[in-house]
C-alpha cells in the first residue's frame, strides 16, 4: 500500500510541477491545487501506527472494529493524528482555492490577459 | 481567575472583532471604535502580563485548550518571545489602523476593511503564541488570507497584476510547510514545540543520532520561513507587494508580516531543528550566516538605488531582516535576545516610517522624490516624526536601533567577524537612505514645483488619524530606545529560553517531562568524569 501511495504522489507532484511551469495562470493555479493533494497524500503515506505518544482515548476505551486484537491493541489501529492534519489542510486548501480563482476573473477583467508574461509587461510600464 | 486563562483573549478578542466587522459592514464609525478597542485591549493585556511576569520564576504562561494534557492537545504558550512580538505587534497595529482612517478610501472601508484587518491580527497574534507545528500553518493561513485580500483590495489594474505573485508563491510556501509538518510528525510522532524539543533532548543525551532526514526537513521548513520572512535569495515577492497595497496597510504588512517568519525561524530552530550542535546545525547556521550577509547588504544597496520613498522604505525592510538572521545565525543567548529586540523596534520603526510616507504623499501627492520638497517649512512635526524614526532605523545611540545593532554586532565580533562588518556597512548606507529621502523631501526647497490646487491640498483635519498613529508610534519606538533597560532584561530571558528550552519544556509538559533526560545526562556526566579520572593518572 505504502508502494502505490508513493507512486500517487510521485506522480501528483511531477504533474503539478509540469502545471506549473506553464506560461498561462490558469495552469499555474491547477498545478498549485494538484500540488496540495501531493502533500495531503504524502502526509497519508506517512502515517502508521502511532510512534510517540499512545493516543489518550484508547486508554479503557472500547474500540469497534473487529479486527481489533486485545493483546496488541497498538497493532491494529491507525494514528488518527495525521488524518486530522489532512482534513484541516483539505478545508484550508477549499478556501485558498477559492479566492484564488476569483483573483484569476478579477485580473483577466481587469488586465484582459492571464499570460505571465504579458502581465509583466504590464506591470512594468505601470511602474 | 487564573492567569493563564487570559491569553487566549489574544486570539479571542480579534477574532470576535473581526467577525462583528463583517456585520458591521455599513456602519463605519462603529467598526472603527470597536477596532481600535479590540487593538487597545489586546496592547494592555499583552503590556501588563509582561510587566507582571517580570517577577514570575520562569515567566511562561501555558494555556492547555480544553484541558487536555500537553502533547495531545493543543497548548497555547506565551513567554518572554511571544510577550514581547506581541505587545509590539499589537501596538503597531494600533497605530496602522488609526492612521488608516485618513488613508483608506471610504467605498473600500464599506467592503470589511475593518474585518480584514482584525483577521490578519487574529492570524497573527496566534502564530505567536501557539504551541505546534500545525497550528502555527494554520495561523499562517489566516495571515495569508486577511493579507491576500487586503492586498488586492482597491481592485485597481496594477494591484491586480501583482497580486498573483504573492498569492502563488505563498501557496507553494504553504504546500511545503504542511508536507514538512506532515514529516515532523512521521518522523518524531509529535508535533508539539515542547515535545519536539524533548525529543531532540533526548536523543542527544542518550548520545543518539537524530531521525535520518531530520537536517533535510529542517532545510525544508528554513525554505518555507525564509520565504515569509524574506531571506535572501527569497525576497523577490516583497517590494511589488509593498508598493501597491494602501499605505497603512504596507505599514502593517512591513511591521508584521516578514517578522511572523523570523519569529517561526526563532521559535523552532534554536530549541529544536538546530539544538546544540546537531547535524543540523551544522547546515543551518553557515545557510542562515551566508543569507544574512546578503539580506543585509543587498537590501540596502537595493534601497539607496531606489528614488522613490515607498520603494527604499519596502526593500529596506529586506535589509532590516538581514540584522535578525544574523542574530539567529549566531544562535547564541546573547545574539537571539538581540534579534529579538531588533525585531520588535524595526515593527514599530518601519511601520512608523511607512505611516509618515503616507503624510508625505498627502502633502506632495506623489512619493517621488524629484517631485517632492520643502516639507521641513511647512510641517515641522511631521519632519520631526521622520527624523527619530529614520535615526532609530540607523542607530544612532539614544535610539532604539543602536541598542539592537549593539548586541548583534558585539555578540558576533568574536566568531562571525565578517558579518559584523557587513552589518557595520549596512548601517552607514543606511544612514545615506536615509538622508536621500530626508534631504529630498525636508531639506530641499522645491516646494514651488508642486502644484497646489485644491483637489490635492490635504486637508488637516482629515490627516488628524494619520498624525495620531505615527505618533502612538514614534512614541514606543524612544520608549524602546530610552527604556531598552527592562525591555532587554525580558529579551535576555527569551534568548536563554531559546537556547536552553528546559524551562520551556517543564512549563508545557509539565514538572515530571525531564526526569528521563536527567537520569541520561548525569549517567553520561558520570562517564565523563570517570574517564577525566583515567586520564588525569
Amino acid at each position: 500500500m505504502t508502494i502505490i501511495l508513493s507512486i500517487c504522489v510521485a506522480v501528483t507532484f511531477a504533474v503539478s510541477i509540469y502545471l506549473m511551469t506553464g506560461r498561462e495562470l490558469k495552469s499555474i493555479a491547477m498545478g498549485v491545487f494538484l500540488l496540495g493533494h501531493a502533500a495531503n497524500l504524502s502526509i497519508i503515506a506517512m502515517s502508521r501506527t502511532p510512534v510517540r505518544h499512545e493516543p489518550q482515548l484508547l486508554k479503557g476505551a472500547p474500540i469497534l472494529t473487529e479486527a481489533f486484537d486485545a493483546a496488541r491493541p497498538m497493532s491494529s489501529i491507525v494514528d488518527p493524528l495525521p488524518q486530522a492534519l489532512i482534513l484541516t489542510a483539505i478545508v484550508i486548501g477549499f478556501a485558498v482555492m477559492a479566492f484564488l480563482l476569483s483573483l484569476l476573473v478579477l485580473t483577466s477583467r481587469k488586465a484582459g490577459t492571464l499570460n505571465v508574461e504579458q502581465l509583466a509587461a504590464e506591470a512594468m510600464q505601470g511602474a | 481567575m487564573k492567569l493563564e486563562n487570559l491569553i487566549i483573549l489574544f486570539v479571542a478578542i480579534p477574532m470576535g472583532t473581526g467577525v462583528i466587522g463583517v456585520l458591521l459592514k455599513q456602519r463605519v464609525q462603529i467598526a472603527r471604535v470597536l477596532g481600535v478597542l479590540s487593538f487597545l485591549a489586546t496592547s494592555a493585556l499583552a503590556v501588563g502580563l509582561l510587566v507582571h511576569l517580570r517577577s514570575h520564576p520562569t515567566g511562561i504562561l501555558v494555556s492547555q485548550m480544553g484541558a487536555w494534557p500537553a502533547p495531545f492537545g493543543i497548548s497555547v504558550v506565551f513567554d518572554s518571545l511571544s510577550g514581547l512580538l506581541l505587545a509590539a505587534s499589537s501596538l503597531v497595529a494600533l497605530g496602522c489602523y488609526v492612521h488608516s482612517f485618513s488613508t483608506v478610501e471610504p467605498t473600500a472601508e464599506k467592503r470589511y476593511f475593518h474585518a480584514l484587518v482584525q483577521l490578519l491580527m487574529f492570524g497573527v497574534n496566534l502564530a505567536f503564541l501557539t504551541g505546534d507545528l500545525f497550528n502555527l500553518f494554520v495561523s499562517f493561513e489566516i495571515m495569508l488570507m486577511a493579507s491576500y485580500c487586503l492586498l488586492t483590495f482597491g481592485g485597481t489594474r496594477l494591484q491586480m497584476t501583482q497580486a498573483y505573485k504573492y498569492v502563488l508563491l505563498n501557496l507553494i510556501g504553504s504546500t511545503v510547510f504542511v508536507i514538512g509538518a506532515g514529516l515532523v510528525y512521521g518522523m518524531t510522532g509529535t508535533l508539539n514545540f515542547a515535545d519536539l524539543a524533548l525529543f531532540v533532548a533526548e536523543r542527544q543525551a542518550q548520545g543518539r543520532a537524530l531521525p535520518p532526514g531530520f537536517a533535510a526537513l529542517s532545510i525544508a521548513l528554513l525554505l518555507v520561513f525564509g520565504l515569509k520572512g524574506a531571506i535572501f535569495p527569497l525576497w523577490f515577492w516583497l517590494p511589488d507587494t509593498y508598493y501597491t497595497c494602501n499605505v497603512s496597510i504596507a505599514g502593517l504588512f512591513a511591521g508584521m508580516l516578514t517578522k511572523v517568519g523570523i519569529y517561526a525561524i526563532a521559535r523552532t530552530f534554536p530549541m529544536i531543528f538546530a539544538h546544540g550542535g546537531s547535524d543540523a546545525a551544522k547546515i543551518v547556521m553557515p545557510i542562515l550566516a551566508i543569507s544574512a550577509a546578503f539580506t543585509m547588504f543587498l537590501g540596502v544597496l537595493g534601497a539607496v538605488s531606489h528614488h522613490n520613498i515607498r520603494r527604499i522604505l519596502a526593500v529596506h525592510v529586506i535589509s532590516q531582516v538581514g540584522y535578525m538572521v544574523f542574530g539567529l545565525a549566531l544562535m547564541t543567548q546573547i545574539a537571539l535576545a538581540g534579534c529579538l529586540f531588533y525585531m520588535i523596534q524595526h515593527m514599530v520603526v518601519k511601520s512608523c516610517l511607512f505611516l509618515c510616507c503616507g503624510i508625505i504623499e498627502r502633502h506632495t501627492g506623489t512619493d517621488d522624490l524629484d517631485r517632492s520638497g520643502g516639507l521641513l517649512r511647512r510641517d515641522w512635526y511631521l519632519a520631526l516624526v521622520f527624523f527619530i524614526a529614520a535615526m532609530s532605523l540607523v542607530g544612532l545611540p539614544p535610539l532604539s536601533g543602536f541598542f539592537g545593532k549593539l548586541v548583534i554586532v558585539r555578540e558576533g565580533w568574536d566568531t562571525r567577524w565578517w558579518l559584523s562588518i557587513f552589518g557595520l556597512l549596512t548601517g552607514a548606507l543606511t544612514l545615506l537612505s536615509m538622508l536621500k529621502i530626508w534631504s529630498y523631501c525636508f531639506w530641499s526647497p522645491q516646494a514651488a514645483a508642486i502644484e497646489r490646487t485644491p483637489e490635492n491640498l490635504p486637508n488637516r483635519g482629515s490627516l488628524r488619524p494619520a498624525y495620531a498613529g505615527a505618533t502612538l508610534l514614534v512614541l514606543v519606538a524612544l520608549f524602546l530606545g530610552f527604556g531598552a533597560q527592562p525591555v532587554y532584561e525580558i529579551a535576555f530571558r527569551a534568548g536563554r529560553q531559546l537556547a536552553d528550552p528546559d524551562e520551556y519544556i517543564v512549563a508545557v509538559l509539565g514538572p515530571g517531562a525531564l526526569d528521563e533526560v536527567a537520569k541520561y545526562r548525569a549517567t553520561s556526566a558520570q562517564l565523563a568524569a570517570g574517564r577525566a579520572a583515567e586520564v588525569t593518572p
